[in-house]
Parts: structure tokens; C-alpha cells; sequence
């Protein structure tokens, strides 16, 4: 299963996040970050990626998205003056769910320290996939703390990645829903927001299926609300095709995925069902796409199985195999009795039918088909000598795969590296990478697992429906718009471009592929004719 | 088997009453209580029949809102809210239009296809959850049901088709009187969303330096293999053996190379190396030079090893009275350690065997929380009998085949729901005033759905309607029955009724939640041990402390020497200090003093011996000539020894040594009486290694009757070894003692060895024996016999015997001695 491409990654840990201390009884333990540590170094995983220590966030970074006045409160407050800061703790939701501990400023900078150091390597394209288990802590406002968490690392990751990245994708597999990373962007339409989380009498309440975003940000907001007892086979039935359909449709140039181990069985506040398996393969999914990947940590409050998960998970991200007997460590004794990293799940029921699955997958499909494509691409003018041979191999597709050839490179080719393939009629979008010419596209490997087999079909069938539905929104305009194309920058002009293509095409029964950019250029083309 | 298990999360049917349908609950914990019955907490779902009045019109305005459209379940709460003053969240209205657009249209034409017979039903089927928990018996509970949080993707006819399937959308709030949307809100505005910075132009770098946002600790790219990785980390960990070996602090925590190669193989050292090779840019010569300095090799040290025996205790004492307030550890009993450290020597300190007393109480403890119970069905047709004969009982249930006749004197109505006359069973059921009963399916949907099964003949009107009635007019309705009879107040009261421990002890009257919460208040503060069912031990066995004197006990020293005697108390530990009297005394001599006085008293002062160069004049002062005592004395003259005691062996014929293998043990010499002509050892060093020993092993050793009093203290810590077949033999201890260069007698105690050891277990599993158990301080402890042996030797015997402690001692006049008792050998335990 981790046969797929190595990759360079970079690993964000500082020594001293395993030594704060929420208080007694609290469920959050930052040590979970320790014990993942010293298994990497037992399991010879650390040998095998860039170690950085990160540097303490300062207050200006976390001002980026958090209010000035909060900021300075978690700055000045400390367990011996909290008394003085009475309205305020009210004011910031710090007293109960997140206390106030020794050091918990450091704790904040050092947790948002990583994601946006790891942020900017990914700007810099220095690495492709980064991992910060100490970041993560999703439910963060702007001027709020809540549910363990005081500031936000994702957010703040996101926004260092926006600088370089038009559209960037956040997955949340934490069992709560991702509020804060939600909320924070929830009416812009360059991040798109997906959470996997148990909904009903559970913190922190929000998350519903009909909360999709505002504004801009209308559809760019995905949740996916679960209920108890979600076992590996339900969670890929619902991870794999979402996510599919998402990354066609939104076609990210980043992706930020939280962990968040509470996921799995067993967990102190957790009610899902799922294994260490279960959880890595969402991760080894997402890695497919190969994109730029930054990898938070998160939940996760049976400490023993979140260094088991994440230790797994980093394994997965640097595509090692290691094995299940757990190696010697100074926290061996926490791990058994059975002393293995693979746990198994329990006899619960799951109380989420695939009938229900499966209509929440369609609601969303629904929603998905909504979304304006390629929201806000920049384009530039399309050089008229681009090769164009859209028309010649629609036999080569393989049905049976699961996003046909065309399908990958439609996301970018570069330069029209790959001529053979074909057009995709579908959209015109184009990936902002394309024109950079640097990055790798984000096509699936070809060594799809049967995960991605069994999510082939409804990607290709909702796919095709995706081309009705578009043509409804804005069939007149297809025309006149489609004669400024070659020059126009627009990118829903390019759009409802590629929309009347497919209308004029639509003898083409297979979702035809092909680089944005040839795309572009049949537009050209046609308005030549 | 699998419906009669019952799990945490389950959502069951629970019966209080037999006659009123059945309770709907949620089991959030199944507890074993002492007399072994199973205790579950659940949490309260609420049936419309079981709200208020005013709540259930709130609630039907919300009714009809998922039947026709589904808009606007914000708005019925919404409304809710009006009623009620609580938070609203009507920002979700904009999210619901949204998508109302394309789904209510879908959503309308389904619910219209509803009859008017199932939209009664669907009532049945809504339930409000509360974040009440209350306390049950398991054997209340009578099956199991699901109940979900209603989906907008689901049809409401997909409960109906299925049995014991509810719904809730809103949450009832018993206290308050409030319903409400189970749902938290995103908001938005300004002041909730993140500004999104334009992406830069591509041709823009990011003026962001990494070096000041990361520092390199380690990276793959280097010529090195993972074998020379591996190679430079045993290095690494054999320096580390070495360096403690040197260390004197580390050798007396680990008495063996076992211990020290354990210690220096702990992730510390690992992670150092990781470092230093990266420092020294993988050179793994450069690296292994900078782990041996000039100054010594290396020594990484954690904080498990860092701290000693009596911190430890501190620290187990610590945790022990405060709980895992590390702030509160550290100010009271560790204040010379950093927080951090404290936190990391906690989670070190749990995989030791110290911690695993504790698991244990734990474990006994998880084992009173059930995950799952077995509940066996409950038959209420056995209890048929009894309950028929009963007649006053509200609801006795009629067998219609065992006494048919009689049946028919029960009026032969037909069933007052479905107007059948047919049943296998009746159900006597009295609505309000009338009489009248049920047959058996109709009977199971009342248990269940707390309603009837279709609406009562001729009265279309919804529940509401009928209830609005049954307000006004208490009409024997029947669906106003159900309604009636039950005061509100009531139903949440009894709904509250939580254990709670309160303590016995009068004027006190302290009320815990838990039974060992109790139990620690008991022995706190009242002193008392009460055994909680509990094995945490309640007193504790050990003493260790941290005293800290404060200037006034000291003050009260230095004026109060005189009642004190600070020499005497500290030469006799058993010595009495009356501290009334030195109370009393020191209010009486302080009364008169100022500040400064009392300031000036604390000052030390130093004791004035005269002048050093004084002394050594004198010392010094020619003129006495050159001492008897400086003259060396001749060789030959010298004192021979008794016994070398350890004499170079014999040659052999080849000129190599022939060792003999070294007994053991000399136990007779500390047995047999003592005589005159025979040496006594007034420390047997062997034999202190055998004193502990148990019988037998002394029988099979040298066959003679042997009487050793084992008395003295008990032992500090209990021996925890988990793996005895794996402990060392007397001689091997031995050999490593001598190999550690430490007396032997110092740390092999009780005939328990206490080493650390890596042994692999039967499962293949290494087991460490931390240091932590290594072996405490001791001294000896003199009885009479022993002072008065000492009085008999001279004091040039004594001085030497001091200095060669395994040197025997001749004897001299103890012939004269009546005593023939064997000395005893007490070792006590320095705390």
C-alpha cells in the first residue's frame, strides 16, 4: 500500500512541548507529542526526514488572524495572576475547557510556530509534505479560545499558504467538528473546509450538513456529520469519494490535513470506531494527490494510541513500512499489554447506516455541484501554438480507472508535456501551478489501491452530472464570453467558455480530460472556426 | 445474546412503573455498586408527552414545520426562544435558506405524501433529549431502541417504518423549562473571519527567512547508513555505561553495569547522539571524539534518573495527597524542581514498577465500570398471574386464554385503541376515569411510544389539540390520560435524585460523589480508615518528608535551648521535646522583644574558638621533642594479621593460580553461642547477606539448626520484583557487589535483590527493573550484647576493627560472660 513515490519530508518538534501541562485531570496532554517522538526515534523513522525545531511564534504572526487584544491576554496571563484577569478569561473563554497552565503562551507559539514555519517551507516548495503534531488545535477563534485549543496554528498555516497558493483544502478527521479553521474562513471561497465529525450532543455543537459556508465562501464549506460508532469501512465508504469529488471540483494547490486521533476507538472523547489503519489511510489518500501537504496533529486523548497513530501516520507520509511489534522505548510500559502499534476496534455498534452515508454523500454531491469552477484562477493568455489533440484517443481511457488520464492532467500540464491526452470537457479550469510550471501535477498515482477503484464510479457518474448541472447556472453567456477567452484573464469567462464547449461536444460521452491549457486553447480554436 | 447486551451508548427502554409507558434513556456508565448490583447512569430523552404545556405548542410549531416543509427548524426554535429568554442562534437562518432552495422542494412533496394517521404517529416517534443524567437500576431496562438526531437528508417515514426508531431535533432543558436547537452556529462578520492576504505574484519570493523560523536538527541527506547510524548509537550508549560508572552519584543509584547499561540506553542518550552527529555534520569520528571530552565521557541523564530515592518518595507522597496538581507537588514537596521536570518524571515515573501498584487500583477500580451488562429478557408474561390477581393494580394484564370466561367480565370491550376484540393478551388500562383496556399490540406501542396506536375514534385533532382540551376541561380523552396525573415538577425531581456519600461523622456531613473521594476525606480529615472496597491504601507506609523550618521555630530553638537541648534530641531520637512547655516558654521570653532583637537573634553566630594560627603554634611548639606515638614502629614488630582474608590461593603445579570456589556464607560463626576460644564477628559481613534468609534455605546450606530473628522494621517497599526466577543467585549478587566496588554488605538486604536487569520474559518482551527499587541507606543497630562486647575489646582492636571491618575479632574474656545468647543482628532501615 506504500508503494507510492518518496517524498521529501520535514518533521516540526521542539523538546519542550511534551512538558506542559493543562492540570490535573484534564484530558489534553501535550506529552502524546513526546511519546510519537521518541517511537519515530525507536522506529528509525526519524533518520529518514528533515528534523526541524521550530521557532516560538510571535505575537505579530498570531495577529494575522487572531485580535491584537486576545493575543496580548494569552501573553500576559499566567496561572498566579489570573485572579486580575477575571472579565477577560470570561471575555476569551479561558478558565474551564482551556486553563491556564504554566507556559501556555510558549505552548500556543511553539504549536504555531511549526505550522507556519512548515507553511513557508511548503511556500518555498523546500519540501512536500510537512508534519507538525503539535499543531492542529482547530477549535481556536479570533478572539476566543475553546475546546482545548487558544490559537489557531492551522489557520495561520493556511493564511502563509494563501501568499503562495490560490485555493488551498482543509480535511479534518478530528471527531469534533473543525469550527475554528471553519469559521475562520468561512466566507471566502479560496480555502474550502471538509470535516469528518460525530454531530448531535457533541462539542462543539456546529458542524451540520447545512452549514456550507457564506457569502463568497457559499459551498466552500463541507461537513460531513456523523454519528456514533464509525468504523475503517464506513469512514473510507464516506473519505474516499468526498474528497475525490472535492479534489475535482475545488482542484486545490495545497492541502492542510488535521489528525486528530480521537477518531480512533477507544479514545477518552472520542465515539468513533476506527483503527490505526483506519485513520492512516485517509492520510495515504490524501498523499496521493501529491500535492503540497501539511500534516497537524489534533485530538486525541488516549495518549498510548495517538503515538501509535501518528507514529503510523509519519510512516505512511515517508512511505515506510515499519513494523507492528513496537520497538523499545522509554515509554514501552504505556503500550500494553499486547505492545503493538496496531490496535483493534471494538464490538460497538455503528449507528451510521450506509443508507445514511450514502445520502449525505448525495447532499453534499449536491452541494459540490454549486461550486462556480475554478473560483478566482488567474489566467493567463494562452499561447496560440499550444498542441491541441483533444479529439484522437477517447478509446484510450480506461473506464474501469479511477480518474481517467485526462482527468489528472486537466488539473495542469505544464508546457503540454503530456500531448496524448485527452480534453476534458468538463471545465475549464486550470490550476494556478500550471503556468508556474514547477510543481508536480496532482495526478493520482497509477497504483491505485481498491479504495480508489471503489470510489472510480461515482466520481465519473457524479462527475457527468456535474456537466448538467453546470450548464444550467449560465448557458446564455457561454456565448459572447467565449470570444474573449484568448485574451481574457477571467476566469469564469473561461468557464462558461469550457461550458459551451461541452455542450457542443457533447457527443462526448466519457468525461474527457486534458490540461486546462489545451482547454483554453480549443476555446481559441472554436472562435477561430 | 447480542439484544440483551447492554453497552455504554446504548439507548434503552427503561421501566419505573408498570402501567405508564416506558422511560427512554441513554447509558452513559453501568457501574457495579458493593452489593454487586449493576448501577447505570443514563441520560434522560424526554417524550412530548413529557414536556410542559406551553413547551409542547413550541414544539408543535416545530412539529409541523419538518412535516410540511423543513425551513425552519430555527425558526421553532427561535420561537422557543422568545418564550424562554435563552440564546438564540437565528444566524443559521441564512445558511438554512440557502440550501432550502433545491431541498425543501424535495422535501415538501415527501411529506405530503404523509397520511394524517402518520403524521400522528410521527409524534410518537419525537423525543427531546435533555443533559440530564440520572441513576438506574439495570434491571429497569427492558430492550433496547435507537434514537438519532434528525437529518435533513432523512425522510421522517423511514422512522415509522422501522420499530423503536426515535428521533430529536431539539434539546429539553428540565431545569429551565427551555427547548432548544441542538446546534452551535458559525458566525459571521469581521470579527469572526480571518482577512485573506492576495497571493503573492509568482514571481514574488517570499521575503521569509527559514533560519529564523526553524533551526535544522536533523536531515537524511547525509553519506552515512543506517548500519553506521545504528553502529554510532551502541557506541553512544557504551559511552554512557562508561560515564556512569565514573559517576560517583550514578554508581550508588545503579549498583550494577546492568542498570547503568539500562540507563544509558534510554532515549536521551539516543536522541544526544542523533544530535551530535548532525552538530559534527555525520562525521562519525568527529562525533564519537566530542562524546568523550577531555572533561569525561558524556553523561545524558533524564529526569527518571536524575532524581534520587527520596525525591521519589517525596514525589509518590505528593501524588498521593494532592492528586496530580503538579503545580501544588512542586510548592509543597519538590520546590527545588522545576514544573517541567516534575511533569516529565511523572510520565516517566508511570512506566516504572511503582506505578504499577497504582494501576492496579485503578484497574480494580474500571472493574466496578461495565462496559457491557447482560440483562436477561424480561418476561412479562410470567408475571402475568400475580398481576391479573391483583385487581387494584392499574394496569393488570389479563391472560385471554387462561381465563377467558372471566375476561368477558371485563365488560368485553374491544381494545380501546383499535377497537379489536381479538388479542392473545388484555391489558387492563385505565384512562383517567373509565376503565378499559388494550390488546396486546396496542398494549407494546403504549409501553413504547407513550401514545395511543391511532388516534382515539373520531377525535382527528392532533395530540395538541387534544391536550389543549384535556387543559381545559381534563376531558378523559385519551390522549389526555397521559397527560394527566403527572405533575411536571414531579417528573423532574425524581429525575434528580443522584447518589451522593455523605459522610457519617457527625457535625461533618460532607457530601462526595464518590465512594473513595469519601473514603480519602475520612482518613484525612477525620483519621479514620475505612475500607472502601477500595484496596488504595489509605494509610500510608511510608514516611518520608520535607520539613521546612520557618524564623520563628527557629528563633524558638535558639531561645528555648535550654527546654530543647538540641545536642541531646539529636543524639536521642527517641527523646521527648515537650513543645507545650517550649511554646509556652518562647511567648514567655519573645513578649518582650522588638523586631530587630528577634531579627539579631536569627543572625548565625559564629562560635569563637580562638585563632587557627594560635592553635597550631601550640600544637607546633618545640621543645617536647619527637612523640612516642611519631616513632615508626619496626616492621617485624608490626601486628600481624589474624587471617588474610583474602590470601592468594594456592599454585598450582604450573604455576597458575587454583581458585577455590569462596563459601558463601560462615552462618555458624554468628549462630553458635559464643565461647571463649571461638571469634566472634561483630559485623558478620556474609552474614548479614543471609540474615533475611528464609529457613529452608538455611537447613539446605549446613544441615545445623540455625535461629536468626529476623526483626527490625519492616521493609520500606514491599518486594515489587516481578520476575524473582530471573533475580540474581547470592554469589552472582555477590560478584556484581565486588564488581561495583561497593561493600557488599551495604545493599544486599532482606534476601531480596534488588537489581535492575534486562531479562526477556516468556513473551519475548524485555522487563526493566529501574533503578528506582535499588536498595536503601542502613545502619546497624547495636543491642546490648554488642555494646557490651565492645566494652570488652580494647581500643586499639575497636580503631582496627573499624578500619578492616572483615577482619574477625579475638575475644577474650567472654568466658566470663553469663550471657549465651546469640547476638542479634538488627538492621534498620534509614528513612
Amino acid at each position: 500500500m506504500q508503494s507510492h513515490s518518496k517524498k521529501r519530508v520535514c518533521y516540526y518538534y521542539d523538546s519542550d512541548i511534551g512538558n506542559y501541562y493543562y492540570g490535573q485531570g484534564h484530558p489534553m496532554k501535550p506529552h502524546r507529542i513526546r511519546m510519537t517522538h521518541n517511537l519515530l526515534l525507536n522506529y528509525g523513522l526519524y533518520r529518514k526526514m528533515e528534523i526541524y525545531r521550530p521557532h516560538k511564534a510571535t505575537a505579530d504572526e498570531m495577529t494575522k488572524f487572531h485580535s491584537d487584544e486576545y493575543v496580548r491576554f494569552l501573553r500576559s496571563i499566567r496561572p498566579d495572576n489570573m485572579t486580575e484577569y477575571n472579565k477577560q478569561m470570561q471575555r476569551f473563554n479561558v478558565g474551564e475547557d482551556c486553563p491556564v497552565f504554566d507556559g501556555l503562551y510558549e505552548f500556543c507559539q511553539l504549536s504555531a510556530g511549526g505550522s507556519v514555519a512548515a507553511a513557508v517551507k511548503l511556500n518555498k516548495q523546500a519540501s512536500e509534505i510537512c508534519i507538525n503534531w503539535g499543531g492542529g488545535l482547530h477549535h481556536a477563534k479570533k478572539s476566543e479560545a475553546s475546546g482545548f485549543c487558544y490559537v489557531n496554528d492551522i489557520v495561520l498555516g493556511i493564511l502563509e499558504l494563501l501568499k503562495y497558493h490560490q485555493r488551498v483544502l482543509y480535511i479534518d478527521i478530528d471527531v469534533h467538528h473543525g469550527d475554528g479553521v471553519e469559521e475562520a474562513f468561512y466566507t471566502t471561497d479560496r480555502v474550502m473546509t471538509v470535516s469528518f465529525h460525530k454531530y448531535g450532543e457533541y462539542f462543539p455543537g456546529t458542524g451540520d450538513l447545512r452549514d456550507i459556508g457564506a457569502g463568497k465562501g457559499k459551498y466552500y464549506a463541507v461537513n460531513i456529520p456523523l454519528r456514533d460508532g464509525m468504523d475503517d469501512e464506513a469512514y473510507e465508504s464516506i473519505f474516499v469519494p468526498i474528497i475525490s469529488k472535492v479534489m475535482e471540483t475545488f482542484q486545490p494547490a495545497a492541502v492542510v490535513l488535521q489528525c486528530g486521533a480521537d477518531s480512533l476507538t477507544g479514545d477518552r472523547l472520542g465515539c468513533f470506531n476506527l483503527t490505526v489503519k483506519g485513520h492512516g489511510k485517509c492520510v495515504e489518500f490524501v498523499k496521493k494527490y501529491n500535492l503540497p501537504f501539511l500534516m497537524v496533529g489534533g485530538g486525541g486523548y488516549t495518549i498510548r494510541n495517538v503515538s501509535r497513530c501518528w507514529t503510523y501516520e509519519t510512516s505512511v507520509a515517508l512511505a515506510v513500512e515499519i513494523a507492528n511489534e513496537l520497538p523499545y522505548n522509554d515509554y514501552f510500559e504505556y503500550f500494553g499489554p499486547d505492545f503493538k502499534l496496531h490496535i483493534s476496534p471494538s464490538n460497538m455498534t455503528n449507528q451510521n447506516t450506509s443508507e445514511y452515508l450514502e445520502k449525505i454523500k448525495n447532499r453534499l454531491f449536491e452541494n459540490l455541484r454549486m461550486l462556480p469552477h475554478a473560483p478566482g484562477v488567474q489566467i493567463q493568455a494562452i499561447p496560440e501554438d499550444a498542441i491541441n489533440d483533444e479529439s484522437d484517443d477517447e478509446d484510450k481511457v480506461d473506464k474501469d480507472e479511477r480518474l481517467p488520464q485526462s482527468d489528472k492532467d486537466k488539473r495542469i500540464v505544464p508546457e503540454n508535456e503530456y500531448s496524448d491526452s485527452e480534453d476534458e470537457g468538463e471545465g475549464g479550469r486550470r490550476d494556478n501551478r500550471a503556468y508556474k510550471g514547477q510543481r508536480k501535477r496532482p495526478r493520482l498515482d497509477k497504483d491505485n489501491s481498491s479504495i480508489n477503484n471503489s470510489s472510480n464510479k461515482t466520481s465519473s457518474e457524479t462527475s457527468s452530472d456535474i456537466k448538467d448541472e453546470k450548464e444550467k447556472p449560465e448557458p446564455a453567456d457561454g456565448e459572447d464570453t467565449s470570444s474573449t477567452t484568448a485574451a481574457n484573464n477571467n476566469s469564469s469567462s473561461n468557464n462558461s467558455n469550457a461550458n459551451s464547449n461541452n455542450k457542443s461536444d457533447s457527443d462526448a460521452s466519457t468525461p474527457a480530460g486534458g490540461s486546462s491549457s489545451t482547454t483554453a486553447s480549443k476555446g481559441a480554436k472554436e472562435n477561430n472556426i | 445474546m447480542a439484544t440483551n447486551m447492554y453497552r455504554v451508548g446504548d439507548y434503552v427502554y427503561v421501566e419505573t412503573t408498570p402501567n405508564s409507558p416506558y422511560l427512554i434513556r441513554r447509558i452513559e456508565e453501568l457501574n457495579k455498586n458493593q452489593t454487586g448490583n449493576v448501577e447505570a447512569k443514563v441520560m434522560c430523552f424526554y417524550r412530548r408527552r413529557d414536556l410542559p404545556n406551553p413547551l409542547v405548542q413550541l414544539a408543535d410549531k416545530h412539529q409541523p414545520a419538518l412535516e410540511e416543509e423543513r425551513t425552519s427548524p430555527t425558526q421553532a426554535s427561535a420561537g422557543a426562544n422568545s418564550g424562554n429568554s435563552s440564546a438564540s442562534n437565528n444566524s443559521n437562518n441564512n445558511n438554512n435558506t440557502n440550501n432550502n432552495n433545491n431541498a425543501s422542494a424535495g422535501d415538501a412533496e415527501k411529506s405530503e405524501s404523509l397520511t394524517s394517521k402518520q403524521r400522528y404517529q410521527i409524534k410518537h416517534r419525537e423525543l427531546f433529549l435533555s443533559r440530564q443524567v440520572e441513576s438506574i437500576p439495570a434491571t429497569q431496562i427492558r430492550g433496547k431502541c435507537s434514537v438519532t438526531l434528525l437529518n435533513e437528508t432523512e425522510s421522517l417515514q423511514s422512522y415509522l417504518n422501522k420499530d423503536d426508531t426515535f428521533f430529536y431535533c431539539l434539546v429539553f432543558d428540565p431545569n429551565q423549562k427551555t427547548l432548544l436547537a441542538d446546534k452551535g452556529e458559525i458566525r459571521v462578520g469581521s470579527r469572526y473571519q480571518c482577512d485573506i492576504p492576495a497571493k503573492l505574484k509568482d514571481t514574488a519570493t517570499d521575503e521569509r527567512k527559514l533560519e529564523e523560523l526553524e533551526s535544522l536538527v536533523w536531515t537524511p541527506e547525509h553519506s552515512l547508513t543506517d548500519r553506521k547510524i545504528d553502529q554510532f548509537l551502541v557506541v553512544s550508549r557504551s559511552i554512557g555505561t562508561f560515564a556512569r560508572a565514573l559517576d560517583c552519584s550514578s554508581s550508588v543509584k545503579q549498583p550494577s553495569l546492568h542498570m547503568s547499561a539500562a540507563a544509558a540506553s534510554r532515549d536521551i542518550t539516543l536522541f544526544h547522539a542523533m544530535d551530535i552527529l548532525h552538530k559534527h555534520e555525520y562525521s562519525i569520528e568527529e562525533a564519537m571524539s566530542s562524546l568523550v571530552p577531555s572533561t569525561g565521557p558524556v553523561l545524558c541523564r533524564d529526569e527518571i534518573e536524575d532524581w534520587s530515592a527520596s525525591e521519589a518518595n517525596l514525589f509518590e507522597e505528593a501524588l498521593d495527597k494532592y492528586g496530580k496538581d503538579f503545580n501544588d507537588i512542586r510548592q509543597d514537596f519538590l520546590p527545588w524542581k522545576t514544573l517541567k521536570q516534575i511533569i516529565e518524571y511523572y510520565y516517566m515515573w508511570k512506566t516504572t514498577d511503582r506505578y504499577v501498584q497504582q494501576k492496579r487500583v485503578k484497574a480494580v477500580e474500571a472493574e466496578l465500570k461495565l462496559k457491557q451488562v447482560y440483562i436477561p429478557q424480561y418476561n412479562s408474561g410470567k408475571g402475568n398471574g400475580s398481576a391479573s390477581k391483583s385487581s387494584n393494580a392499574a394496569a393488570g394484564i389479563y391472560n385471554g386464554t387462561t381465563n377467558g370466561g372471566a375476561d368477558l367480565s371485563n365488560n368485553g370491550k374491544p381494545c380501546e385503541s383499535c377497537g379489536t376484540t381479538k388479542s392473545s393478551q388484555w391489558n387492563s388500562f385505565s384512562n383517567g376515569h373509565m376503565p378499559s383496556r388494550l390488546c396486546q399490540s396496542c398494549w407494546d406501542y403504549w409501553r413504547k411510544y407513550g401514545s395511543m396506536k391511532s388516534a382515539h375514534k373520531g377525535d382527528t385533532n392532533d395530540v395538541a389539540e387534544a391536550k389543549k382540551k384535556a387543559a381545559l376541561s381534563a376531558s378523559p380523552a385519551l390522549t389526555a390520560s397521559a397527560v394527566v396525573d403527572l405533575n411536571d415538577d414531579d417528573k423532574v425531581s425524581d429525575l434528580s435524585n443522584r447518589q451522593l456519600h455523605r459522610c457519617s461523622i457527625v457535625n461533618c456531613g460532607k457530601e462526595f460523589k464518590l465512594k473513595t473521594h469519601l473514603a480519602r476525606h475520612y482518613a484525612q480529615a477525620h483519621g479514620i480508615a475505612i475500607s472502601s472496597g477500595s484496596p488504595r491504601p489509605i494509610m500510608k507506609t511510608r514516611t518520608a518528608f520535607y520539613l521546612h523550618t520557618n524564623p520563628m521555630t527557629r528563633v524558638a530553638r535558639i531561645i528555648c535551648r535550654s527546654i530543647v537541648k538540641p545536642k541531646k534530641a539529636a543524639r536521642q531520637s527517641a527523646y521527648a521535646i515537650n513543645a507545650l512547655l517550649v511554646k509556652q516558654e518562647f511567648t514567655n521570653r519573645i513578649s518582650g522583644k522588638s523586631q530587630a532583637e528577634i531579627k539579631k537573634l536569627l543572625l548565625l553566630k559564629p562560635k569563637d574558638r580562638g585563632s587557627v594560627t594560635k592553635i597550631a603554634n601550640r600544637l607546633g611548639a618545640p621543645g617536647s621533642g619527637p612523640h612516642e606515638w611519631l616513632v615508626l614502629t619496626p616492621k617485624d614488630k608490626m601486628p600481624q594479621p589474624v587471617s588474610v582474608s583474602f590470601p592468594k590461593p594456592p599454585k598450582a603445579a604450573d604455576g597458575s593460580l587454583v581458585y577455590e570456589r569462596v563459601p558463601n556464607k560462615t552462618p555458624d560463626v554468628v549462630a553458635l553461642p559464643v565461647t571463649t576460644d571461638k571469634e566472634l564477628s561483630i559485623i558478620p559481613t556474609q552474614a548479614t547477606s543471609t540474615i533475611r534468609k528464609r529457613a529452608h534455605d538455611e537447613h539446605q546450606l549446613n544441615g545445623t539448626e540455625v535461629t536468626i530473628v529476623a526483626s527490625g522494621p519492616p521493609a520500606k517497599r514491599p518486594n515489587k520484583d516481578p520476575m524473582p526466577s530471573h533475580c540474581p543467585s547470592p554469589e552472582q549478587f555477590a560478584a556484581m557487589m565486588a564488581a561495583s566496588g561497593q561493600p557488599l554488605s551495604r545493599h544486599h538486604l532482606n534476601g531480596k535483590q534488588k537489581i535492575a536487569q534486562m531479562a526477556r520474559g516468556g513473551n519475548g518482551r524485555k522487563q526493566v527493573i529501574s533503578w528506582m527499587d535499588a536498595p536503601d541507606d542502613v545502619y546497624f543497630r547495636a543491642t546490648d550484647v554488642h555494646k557490651k562486647t565492645r566494652k570488652i575489646l580494647s581500643a586499639v582492636d575497636l580503631r582496627r576493627a573499624a578500619r578492616k571491618p572483615w577482619r574477625t575479632l579475638p575475644i577474650k574474656s567472654m568466658a566470663n560472660e553469663p550471657t549465651s545468647k546469640p547476638i542479634e543482628s538488627q538492621i534498620v532501615i534509614l528513612d
